[in-house]
C-alpha cells in the first residue's frame, strides 16, 4: 500500500509546472491572436486566386529550407519506439482514437525509417500499467517490428504509463551498441502522468551521460518533464495539433540526425556482403529454422539467411548487400537549396526537369503588372536551371538529385 | 509526398504513361552499326513503331521520349513550345496515318536531328563512353511526378523503359543509385533494353529493385519484336505473364580502394565507403578510424567452425 502512496506521490502536476516555464517560452495560446483572413488581398481582377496561390508556394518552399551543409550524420542509428498504452490513449481526439492513429502512423513511421536509414536498428517497447515491456528488441528487420503491432494482444490498453521503467529498459540495452552508431528513444506520449517507481531525474541524467538522445512526441498538451528531458538530451519535443501534424512530428525523426565529432566515434565497422543461392532442393536456414531454396550464404560463416539487411545469427556479422549502402549516400551528399529567381530574369519559358510551361511575366488585362510575388521558377546555383516549385519540393524531397547538374555539362552556357 | 498515390495496384483499364530514355551516345552507335548492323536510325525506325503501337492499345496511353546524350539529356517528345510548323517537312495530312502518330513521330525524329546538329562540347565529359543516363532518369522521374499530380484519380501508372547502349558511368553511381530508390518508392518500375556491348550492372539493379525487366538484346535485327514482346505489355497484363528464369543479379560490393570484388569489407561508419583492408584514415572523408570491437565470442565460433569444416574437408560445400 504505501509503495502505491508513493507513486501517486511521483504524479506529475503539470499545472504547477507550467506556471515555472511559461514565461520564458511562451504556449501557443498565449501568442499574440492572428486573424489569418487579414493576408489575403483580392488582386485588381477581385480573385483570390494568386493570393492563394502564393501562399501554397510559401507553404511548400517552407518546408523546403533544411540543412544542406555536409555535416557528419549517424548514420547507423539504434532506436526504440516507446509507445504509451495507457488508457489516455483511447481518447478520441484525434480520429478514429489516439490508438489506433498511433498504431497506423507508428508502422508508417518504421518503414519509412528503414527505407531511409537501411543499416540501422529499430525496437518497440509499450508502457501500460505502471510497467514497461519489451515487445521487440533492436532488430534490423521491419516486418518483425510490424509484426508485434499488429498482435491485437500487444495493443491493450491499461491504467498509467511509466516514463522512468520504459527509459530505464531502452537505456539498458542502448549502452550495449557500438560506439558508431547513434543511441535514439523515441516516445509516443498520450497521457499526461506517469508512474515512477524514482526519481526521474536521476534517469535523465544517466541518459544525457550514455549519449542517449530522447525524443518525444505528445498527444494531448505540453509537459514539462517531457520539455526538460528532449532539451537536456538534444532531442526534438513537439505536441500534436491534429492528424497531420502527428505525422510530421513523427516523420521528423526519420533523417539521421546530425552528430557532433566529438561526440561520436568513427569505427572501421566489418561487413559482409554476402552472395544470394538458389538450390534446388530446399534447406534450414539459419534465421527461422525453415527449409527456404532462396537466401544468402554468410560470407564468414557459410550459414544461410533469408533476408538482407541483418545480422548473422550465427557469428553476429552485419550482413548488407551494396544497395543498402547507396540508399543513405543522400543523407551524406545532399544537394543544395534553390533559390526563388526574381521576376526581372525569369526569362524561361518552362521548367527544366518536367516541361511545365512557366507563369510569363505579361500584363494582365488592365495594363497593370501582374501581381504574382513570386516568378515561379526556383534556380539552382550550380547549374543554373529554373526548376518550378513541384520540382523543386520533388527533387529534394525524393530523388536527391539535381536533373540541371546531372542533365547538362557546365561548360554548356 | 503528400501525393504518393497507391501505383502498385492497376487495374485493366488504367491508362499507361511510357517513358522511353534512348541512350543516343553516337560513338557506340556508330560502333554497334559496324559490329552488329543495327545503327541509331534503324533503331529508331523501331522504336517509332513501337511508341506508335503502345499508343494503340489504349486511347489514353502517353508517351514521353527523353535522348540521354553524351553531354546533356533531352526531351524529344512532348515538347513545351512545339516549333518548326512551317518548316521544310510536307505539311499535307497523310490520309493514311493516324494524325497523332505523325505528331508523335515528327517531333522525335526532328528534335533527334536537332540534338546532333548541336554537336558543342564532346569532350567537355570526364567520361566520354558514357551517357547522361542519370540526368536522363532525373528529368524522367520529374516529368511522372507532374502527371501524376495532376492525375487526380491515380488512373495513369507510370513506367520507364532504358534504351542502353553505353557501359556504367562510375561518375553517376550515387545518382543513378538515388534515381532507382525512388522510382522504387513511386512504385515505377524501370525496364532496361541493353542493345550492345556489355550488362550493365547499374541498371541491371535498377530493373531488379523497382520490378522491370531488363533484357539483352541478342539478336539486333528482331529489335522491335523484343520490343513488343517484353516491353509493350502493360502492368495489368505483367501480372498474367510468366518470364523464363530469372536471371542472377549482382549485388556484391567492390572496394574503393582497388575496385575489387570482396565478400567481406570494413566499411567506414561516417562516409560508408568500403575498403578492402583496415586502415587508419578514412580516404574518402579523412576521418581518423578505429576498427570496432569485434565480436569475441563470435569470431572464436567461427574459427571453430572453419577448422572443423577444414578437418571434415569440407565435404558439405556450403554455395552453389
Ligand atoms: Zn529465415
Ligand atoms: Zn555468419
Ligand atoms: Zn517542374
Ligand atoms: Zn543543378
Ligand atoms: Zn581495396
Ligand atoms: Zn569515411
Amino acid at each position: 500500500m504505501s509503495k502505491q502512496h508513493k507513486q501517486a506521490e511521483e504524479y506529475i502536476d503539470i499545472d504547477d509546472e507550467i506556471q515555472t516555464t511559461a514565461q520564458q517560452t511562451g504556449y501557443a495560446w498565449e501568442e499574440e491572436y492572428k486573424r489569418s483572413w487579414d493576408v489575403l488581398q483580392e488582386d485588381e481582377d477581385g480573385s483570390l486566386k494568386r493570393t492563394v496561390e502564393n501562399l501554397q508556394h510559401r507553404m511548400k518552399r517552407k518546408k523546403l529550407f533544411r540543412d544542406t551543409s555536409t555535416i557528419r550524420r549517424g548514420i547507423i542509428r539504434h532506436i526504440f519506439l516507446i509507445i504509451d498504452l495507457s488508457e489516455a490513449m483511447m481518447e478520441k481526439d484525434l480520429r478514429p482514437s489516439r490508438l489506433e492513429l498511433t498504431l497506423s502512423y507508428a508502422e508508417q513511421f518504421i518503414l519509412e525509417y528503414f527505407d531511409q536509414n537501411p543499416i540501422s536498428q529499430l525496437g518497440i517497447i509499450v508502457t501500460r500499467g505502471g510497467i514497461a515491456e519489451k515487445l521487440t528488441d533492436l532488430t534490423g528487420n521491419p516486418m518483425d517490428n510490424i509484426r508485434v503491432l499488429k498482435n491485437k494482444k500487444n495493443t491493450d490498453t491499461d491504467g498509467e504509463p511509466s516514463l522512468q521503467n520504459s527509459l530505464e529498459m531502452a537505456r539498458s540495452t542502448l549502452i550495449h551498441v557500438p560506439a558508431h552508431g547513434s543511441r535514439e528513444i523515441l516516445i509516443i506520449m498520450g497521457s499526461l502522468t506517469t508512474c515512477d517507481p524514482g526519481d526521474i531525474y536521476d534517469t535523465i541524467d544517466s541518459l544525457v551521460k550514455e549519449n542517449i538522445r530522447v525524443s518525444v512526441v505528445g498527444l494531448a498538451a505540453e509537459v514539462q518533464i517531457c520539455k526538460h528531458m528532449c532539451k537536456k538530451t538534444k532531442g526534438i519535443y513537439g505536441v500534436v495539433l491534429n492528424e497531420v501534424h502527428f505525422k510530421d512530428l513523427l516523420f521528423e525523426i526519420i533523417p539521421p540526425p546530425p552528430v557532433s565529432v566529438a561526440q561520436s566515434k568513427a569505427e572501421l565497422v566489418i561487413m559482409g556482403f554476402p552472395s544470394s543461392v538458389t538450390d534446388s532442393m530446399p534447406s534450414l536456414c539459419a534465421c527461422h529454422s525453415k527449409p527456404t531454396t532462396n537466401g544468402y550464404i554468410c560470407a564468414r560463416c557459410n550459414s544461410k539467411i533469408c533476408d538482407l539487411p541483418t545480422d548473422c545469427p550465427v557469428c553476429e556479422l552485419t550482413l548488407v548487400s551494396s544497395p543498402h549502402l547507396a540508399r543513405s549516400y543522400h543523407h551524406l551528399f545532399p544537394i543544395d537549396n534553390f533559390v526563388e529567381v526574381p521576376w526581372n530574369s525569369a526569362f524561361t519559358t518552362h521548367c527544366f526537369s518536367c516541361q511545365m510551361p512557366f507563369p510569363n511575366a505579361t500584363t494582365s488585362l488592365l495594363g497593370t503588372r501582374v501581381v504574382t510575388e513570386t516568378s515561379g521558377r526556383y534556380k539552382c546555383n550550380k547549374c543554373n536551371q529554373h526548376f518550378c516549385i513541384d520540382c523543386d519540393v520533388f527533387v529534394h524531397e525524393v530523388i536527391h538529385n539535381c536533373p540541371g547538374c546531372l542533365a547538362t555539362t557546365l561548360s554548356i552556357k | 509526398m503528400s501525393v504518393l498515390k497507391d501505383t502498385a495496384t492497376v487495374n485493366e483499364d488504367d491508362a499507361n504513361l511510357l517513358v522511353l530514355i534512348i541512350d543516343t551516345n553516337p560513338l557506340i552507335w556508330t560502333r554497334s552499326a559496324k559490329s552488329t548492323g543495327l545503327s541509331l536510325k534503324e533503331a529508331l525506325r523501331h522504336l517509332l513503331v513501337f511508341i506508335n503501337a503502345h499508343l494503340a492499345l489504349k486511347h489514353d496511353n502517353e508517351v514521353a521520349v527523353i535522348a540521354s546524350h553524351v553531354d546533356v539529356s533531352k526531351f524529344l517528345f512532348p515538347i513545351p513550345t512545339p516549333p518548326r510548323l512551317s518548316e521544310d517537312t510536307d505539311q499535307v495530312v497523310d490520309s493514311n496515318l493516324y494524325q497523332r502518330f505523325k505528331v508523335v513521330n515528327d517531333q522525335v525524329i526532328g528534335n533527334m536531328k536537332d540534338l546532333f546538329e548541336d554537336i558543342t562540347t564532346l569532350n567537355s565529359y570526364p567520361d566520354k563512353a558514357s551517357s547522361m543516363i542519370a540526368g536522363a532518369l532525373s528529368m524522367a522521374l520529374c516529368y511522372i511526378n507532374r502527371i501524376m499530380r495532376a492525375d487526380e484519380i491515380g488512373h495513369i501508372k507510370p513506367r520507364i523503359l532504358i534504351i542502353s547502349i553505353s557501359p556504367d558511368s562510375p561518375y553517376q553511381y550515387i545518382s543513378i543509385m538515388n534515381c532507382i530508390f525512388s522510382a522504387q518508392k513511386l512504385g515505377i518500375p524501370i525496364d532496361v533494353c541493353k542493345v550492345h556491348g556489355e550488362d550493365t550492372v547499374f541498371l541491371k539493379q535498377a530493373a531488379h529493385i523497382t520490378g522491370g525487366r531488363y533484357l539483352k538484346l541478342q539478336i539486333p535485327q528482331g529489335f522491335l519484336q523484343f520490343l513488343m514482346i517484353t516491353f509493350l505489355p502493360d502492368r495489368f497484363t505483367r501480372n498474367y505473364q510468366c518470364l523464363p528464369g530469372e536471371e542472377k543479379v549482382d549485388f556484391s560490393a567492390s572496394c574503393f580502394c582497388h575496385k575489387k570484388m570482396i565478400d567481406i569489407g570494413y566499411v567506414c561508419s561516417v562516409c560508408l565507403s568500403i575498403f578492402c583492408h583496415p586502415l587508419e584514415q578514412c580516404s574518402t572523408c579523412r576521418t581518423n578510424l578505429i576498427l570496432a570491437s569485434v565480436n569475441e565470442c563470435g569470431l572464436k565460433l567461427v574459427n571453430g567452425i572453419k577448422k572443423l569444416d577444414k578437418a571434415k574437408g569440407r565435404e558439405s560445400g556450403g554455395s552453389t
